[in-house]
């Protein structure tokens, strides 16, 4: 029987190839856990090791490109809600400002106190005009100041019904009556246009050499020139020139022009306390819809 | 040299198997890469060297699972020899004798597998064939024809390469 087994495996090569392999297997099968984990260790180690490092490494690489694929989303959303909320900041600290203003105005002085937004204004270097979003409708006439929290912005040149056109301190015919605060010394405030117009400064000219000014003096309106009420901030000195009979001093205006939004006008009629009520509330609300608004963002 | 193609063959075999594989299943079936190797070397090599790849094979995906250690050699060096023997009978040159023969291959190494692995809860071998075992094979020899239809879309482009030149 054995004999005819063996003749028949040895004729037939490839079923005792087969009959080798089953009878390994089986004989791995029935190994002890002792016996089959050092040969586990071993074909693991030396086979499936370098190839579990290259699956394991081409995983992580897919994983790390879904992340990242991720990432750049959440990256891309937070740089929206970033600037969204960059926005808001500025709008609640321009809010903040005006109630600010409103509140430490002198309402007897305030008179009546439109407020509008800046809807144009020209490119270029010096600012020759702005353009705001109230007009005749609002009963805005030429002449009428314009003023922001930080100082004086001009006064109104032109009028249509529901626009107006504003000539800036900046503007190259623009001229206000002013003293400066701590000394009394009067003059009127313009432009100076240097060189080629490159450089632009604002000088008060023909002061009585001597006087009492001095570098970091606040300038106010004058009212003098029956436009602007007194009182108003204008700038600082910044610099001042002797000569033999008078003296030139620079000023440094208080407003930037380049970043004015909102402005007010001052109708020079009497105040109407209701409307400023109404004014302060609006804001108040705004401010408080605002923070309300960032607060209940996640 | 064809030792050489049938190694690097099986290292790919094993690597898509643990990192393909699970990226592409359906239902819980995925298609066996071993069976297709060692079916290929059946056809190309013959019944010995395809049982002795069988069985390398096996012991080598054998060792992440040692309580089982030759449980993938015994089912996969069968494989090698009955896929042999199968297309010695069987017409080599129709793709539905290849695909019934591959379907038969993976169904049998399933069933080798699963009797063996559950020897004494005969109810899950049959759960498990049944949920695995029978998609598992029609998912491997549905892949194995993809692979069939891209090798000859190759071969015909290298002919029509070939015949413009």
């Amino acid at each position: 029987m054995l004999a005819q087994l063996t003749r028949i495996l040895r004729g037939n090569r490839e079923l005792s190839t087969l009959l080798i392999c089953v009878a390994l297997s089986i004989v791995c099968l029935v190994l002890p856990p002792a016996a089959q984990q050092p040969i586990s260790s071993v074909l693991s180690g030396a086979i499936l090791g370098p190839v579990e490092r290259l699956t394991t490494t081409f995983a992580e690489y897919r994983r790390v490109g879904k992340e990242n694929a991720a990432l750049r989303h959440i990256a891309i959303d937070l740089m929206t809600e970033r600037s969204t909320l960059i926005g808001y900041r500025h709008e609640n600290e321009r809010l903040r400002e005006l109630v600010g203003f409103l509140v430490a105005f002198p309402e007897e002085e305030l008179a009546e106190m439109i407020p509008a937004r800046v809807i144009g204004m020209p490119g270029g270097r010096v600012i020759e005009s702005m353009k705001i979003d109230k007009g005749r409708d609002s009963l805005l006439e030429p002449g009428m100041p314009i003023v922001v929290p930080g100082g004086l912005v001009g006064k109104i040149a032109s009028v249509s019904h529901d626009r107006s056109l504003i000539e800036p301190l900046t503007s190259a015919s623009s001229g206000v009556s002013v003293m400066t605060e701590r000394g009394r010394v009067r003059g009127v405030v313009k432009p100076r246009f240097g060189a080629a117009s490159r450089r632009v400064t604002w000088e008060i000219n023909y002061v009585q050499a001597r006087s009492d000014v001095r570098e970091g003096d606040l300038v106010v309106t004058s009212g003098l020139g029956e436009v602007y009420p007194p009182g108003i901030n204008v700038g600082r000195v910044s610099k001042t020139v002797e000569g033999p009979l008078t003296m030139s001093i620079e000023v440094e205006l208080a407003v930037d022009f380049s970043t004015v939004e909102q402005v007010f006008v001052l109708t020079g009629r009497a105040g109407v306390p209701a409307e400023l009520e109404g004014l302060r509330e609006r804001l108040m609300t705004e401010l408080n819809d605002e923070r309300a608004a960032l607060e209940g963002r996640p | 040299m064809r030792a050489g193609w049938f190694a690097g063959l099986a290292v790919l075999a094993v690597i898509l198997d643990s990192a393909l594989a699970p990226e592409i299943e359906i239902l819980g079936a995925r298609p066996d890469f071993l069976v297709l190797v060692v079916a290929y070397a059946g056809l190309v090599l013959g019944a010995r060297p395809a049982t002795i790849v069988g069985f390398i094979l096996g012991l080598i995906v054998d060792a992440e699972q040692p309580d089982y250690l030759g449980l993938h050699a015994l089912s996969l060096s069968v494989i090698g020899f009955a896929s042999a023997a199968a297309w010695e009978h069987l017409v080599r040159g129709s793709l539905f004798v290849q695909i019934c023969v591959l379907f038969g291959a993976a169904l049998a190494h399933d069933i080798i597998y699963y009797v063996v692995y559950y020897r004494n809860h005969l109810d899950m071998f049959a759960r498990f064939f049944v949920r695995f075992g029978l998609l598992g094979g029609a998912y491997t020899a549905a892949f194995a024809v993809v692979i069939y239809i891209l090798a000859r879309i190759n071969t015909w482009r290298a002919i029509a390469g070939g015949t413009r030149i």
